[in-house]
């Protein structure tokens, strides 16, 4: 039986990678008494995939794994049991079965992001100042690729950017991308939209939430 | 404006492997830090991931938090990405659990696994704004040591304050009860420590002053006051079965080294190879019953859910029910992909038949361990393999399927000639001619060969021994490079430099503690990870501190010479010592103790001491 699980990762969390993250799955549904199904070979490992993977160091509200287990479980009771014996900081939301043959790879086409900076000084009007970034015809960044630097278009993967809140410094961002191969992540927004108004946002220190995967 | 959480926060998007900073995992202890009496500080100075690995952390973290008046926390040495970033921003070294800075500690303990980590020692003190000098420190923080590099105390005698000798599981409750009571009297470090010395396996190295003749030799370590022990008498758990072994280990979100369940099922070894200090200093055997064994398995794979037990000891297929332990265990968890590790064994067929039932569920690498090239020269250090041996296990293995090995091998050993060191290119060439035997090719095969640096080390047969000199273990490494070429073989060594600070440390007195202060001063930290070793460095500080490196590691030592640990009784005595030293020399083997007593002299360490053979 395959199940769909949407997740919140966050807190210290968001210091492990993905590859980190599969393991702490792995074994919680050890500790939660979970049978599931391991692949074959030498080194037998449980059959779970992940959506596209979250940069280290950002948290999510709204990420998917799907695991094939064996158990005959309600999707409720794994998540009951799943979430009494995850590390603090990860959380299933929701679970729901869905077909073996259905892959999750196949219905992510966009994320909504979250991103919290520190404000260098003050900056007003930030509204507008987004209009106008959004307005041009091309926003070109170099994005590292395998091969390299890349000079790429981020415009047409924006579907949305905008100003949500300002509180003791922090400023708060809302961005919506298209996901796909090779698709620029959040940062690459952030990094082109703080160079164009001056270096105004502290990109060292800032916290970046991915608050949805939008599956079709 | 930044709490330390949050400027710890702040820098951690910048490091590799934040985790190792976070703490939080699971089965990791989150207690009110207000409640306490005793706040403690288990402190390993290498990285987290090497850090995690070590048993004997596992079982004191447990153990000091059963205790209702203590709250014991985690600290290791952050990688030198962090501790820059931790500089440049003003943050102290802080524990794992509640990011409390080490400087608002009572105690800090630190476990001494290896010399090399001694410099990481004095930078996590300065990394946490404490003197590294005893003398410059008040009370507090108690800096507290022990673990097998404990048993020669005296390199870092200007450092530590109270030193354990033995198993700490034994003894860390009195000094903890003796601490507690002197907290509500009021703090008095001096008569602390005083009273501290009545308990057997602590030794205070402030009570003693260390003398030397005019050869440079050490005279003796005298009391300083009355009232202190003679010989400081190591700690042993009696009924290993009965003593505390935590139902919990803290699993980690990341990679470490040895990522897995660790059971111990025996402590102890009862061999007696002549090179080496575990296999002395942890004597006598003590094995826990299988039953006891399943039943811990168990609950640990409840609390952690690890996907791998690995059964740890010295020589894990000496334990008497190794079989039917590993068959029971195989038996019960393979249905869930949960497997079976042995880290440490044998090079016989019978290890070799039980490392395949393992692989059936999870496929193990090869390892093998001859230590030396030749018969001749596994009689001296009384490693009881043969040829034969080795090439029938194989032979068995490369049936089962296997196509990689791994063997393990010393050079630099006690009356190593260049014949010896040929003798391991020529053992891995007739294990590829098994291979080709059993396969009619030699497509696909992996043969590691791997050498480390014989270091002599206290309280062994060997300790009277001078290390070999740099150069010539170079010129056997060469040898080994220009007879392992080709596709089968990779070799692999150790850098002789930093064999030889370990054989100056290993075998140091107070005076060498002089230079690993000024080492560490100058600049000197990981000394054990090859891209930050600075051998000239540290050769600038012994010069500095008019200490002579060589007449530590290389010097051969005089039986009737006063060893700078010869103030410990480890239990094996030195009459054995000089025993197994001679026959050594004649190339005579000592029969493992199980089959009958050696005379190694345990039995005498305290009363109900009981070893295997004794029991039968």
């Amino acid at each position: 039986m395959k199940l769909r699980n949407r997740f919140m990762k966050a807190d210290n969390l968001r210091f492990i990678s993905h590859l980190d993250l599969m393991r702490v799955i792995e074994r919680a549904m050890r500790r939660g008494d979970i049978k599931f199904s391991l692949s074959k070979g030498f080194n037998p490992h449980p059959l779970i995939s992940f959506g596209p993977a979250l940069m280290l160091g950002a948290t999510t509200h709204g990420d998917y794994f799907d695991v094939i287990i064996e158990d005959n479980l309600s999707p409720q009771e794994f998540k009951d049991r799943m979430n009494a014996v995850l590390p603090e900081g990860i959380y299933i939301l929701d679970s729901y079965e869905v077909g073996e043959k259905d892959l999750l790879s196949q219905h992510v086409k966009e994320a909504e992001y979250i991103v919290k900076a520190r404000l260098f000084g003050e900056l007003k009007e930030i509204q507008n100042k987004i209009e106008a970034f959004m307005s041009k015809d091309k926003i070109i960044i170099k994005k590292e690729t395998k091969k390299g630097k890349k000079d790429i278009d981020l415009k047409p993967y924006i579907l949305n950017f905008k100003y949500i809140s300002t509180d003791e410094g922090w400023i708060l961002l809302y961005i919506k991308l298209t996901i796909a191969e090779g698709s620029p992540g959040p940062l690459y927004v952030i990094n082109a939209f703080n160079k164009f108004i001056g270096d105004k946002i502290d990109t060292e220190t800032y916290r970046l939430d991915r608050k949805d995967l939008i599956l079709d | 404006m930044y709490s330390i959480k949050d400027k710890i926060e702040n820098i951690l998007m910048k490091v590799a492997k934040p985790a190792r900073y976070t703490g939080g995992e699971i089965n990791s202890i989150i207690k009110n830090t207000k409640d306490f009496k005793i706040r403690f500080a288990f402190a390993f100075p290498d990285i987290y991931e090497i850090g995690m690995s070590h048993l004997g952390m596992k079982i004191l973290y447990y153990l000091i938090n059963e205790r209702s008046d203590t709250y014991c926390e985690r600290v290791f040495a952050p990688w030198v990405d962090m501790e820059n970033m931790m500089r440049e921003c003003d943050i102290p070294l802080f524990t794992l659990e509640t990011k409390t800075p080490l400087k608002e500690m009572d105690i800090i303990g630190f476990t001494l696994q290896y010399e090399l980590s001694y410099t990481n020692i004095l930078n996590m003190l300065n990394l946490s704004g404490i003197p590294i000098r005893r003398i410059e420190r008040d009370f507090s923080p108690l800096i507290i040591a022990g673990g097998p590099c404990g048993y020669n105390p005296a390199p870092l005698s200007d450092v530590v304050d109270l030193f354990v000798i033995g198993e700490g599981e034994e003894v860390i409750n009195e000094i903890l009860d003796l601490y507690a009571d002197w907290k509500d009297r009021g703090f008095n470090k001096e008569k602390f420590l005083k009273e501290a010395t009545k308990i057997q396996g602590v030794y205070v190295p402030s009570f003693y002053k260390e003398e030397y003749n005019e050869d440079g030799t050490v005279k003796g370590i005298f009391p300083l006051v009355e009232g202190v022990p003679s010989v400081i008498k190591k700690r042993i758990v009696k009924n290993l079965d009965k003593s505390y072994f935590p139902a919990k280990q803290i699993v980690p979100y990341i990679n470490i080294v040895h990522d897995r369940i660790m059971l111990e099922v025996f402590r102890g070894c009862t061999r007696g190879c002549r090179f080496c200090q575990a296999g002395m200093i942890y004597r006598p055997v003590r094995e826990k019953s299988r039953e006891g064994l399943l039943e811990l398995a168990d609950k640990l794979i409840k609390t952690t859910g690890y996907e791998e037990i690995s059964l740890t000891s010295l020589s894990t297929c000496d334990y008497s029910k190794i079989e039917e332990l590993i068959h029971d265990l195989i038996e019960k968890y393979k249905e869930r992909g949960i497997g079976i590790a042995l880290p440490s064994t044998r090079i016989d067929a019978f290890s070799v038949n039980l490392l395949k039932e393992i692989q059936k569920v999870r496929k193990t690498g090869l390892t093998l361990a001859p230590e030396a090239g030749t018969q001749r020269l596994r009689d001296v250090i009384n490693k009881g393999v043969s040829e034969e041996d080795l090439l029938n296990s194989t032979k068995e293995a490369f049936k089962a399927g296997w196509n990689t090995v791994k063997l393990y091998f010393m050079i630099g050993l006690p009356t190593e000639t260049m014949e010896d060191v040929a003798g391991i290119a020529y053992l891995a060439h007739k294990v590829a001619d098994v291979y080709k035997e059993v396969r009619g090719n030699t497509k696909n095969l992996k043969i590691t060969v791997s050498t480390s640096t014989f270091v002599p080390k206290p309280f062994t047969p060997f300790q009277w021994f001078g290390q070999e000199k740099i150069d010539l273990i170079i010129e056997k490494q060469n040898l080994l490079k220009n007879m392992l070429k080709g596709k089968i073989f990779r070799y692999s060594f150790h850098e002789p430099h930093i064999s030889f600070l370990e054989a100056v440390i290993s075998k140091g007195d107070r005076r060498v503690g002089q230079a690993i202060v000024k080492a560490w001063e100058k600049g000197c930290k990981f000394d054990s990870w090859r891209d930050y070793f600075k051998f000239d460095v540290w050769m600038d500080a012994f010069e500095e501190e008019g200490i002579n490196p060589y007449f530590y590691a290389n010097k051969e030592r005089d039986f009737y010479e006063t060893f700078p640990w010869d103030i410990i009784d480890c239990g094996v005595k030195k009459d054995y010592l000089i025993r197994e030293y001679n026959k050594a020399m004649e190339g005579k083997l000592t029969n493992d103790c199980r089959l009958n007593c050696t005379g190694c002299g345990i039995k005498e360490l305290d009363k109900g001491v009981v070893c295997f053979e004794a029991k039968k």
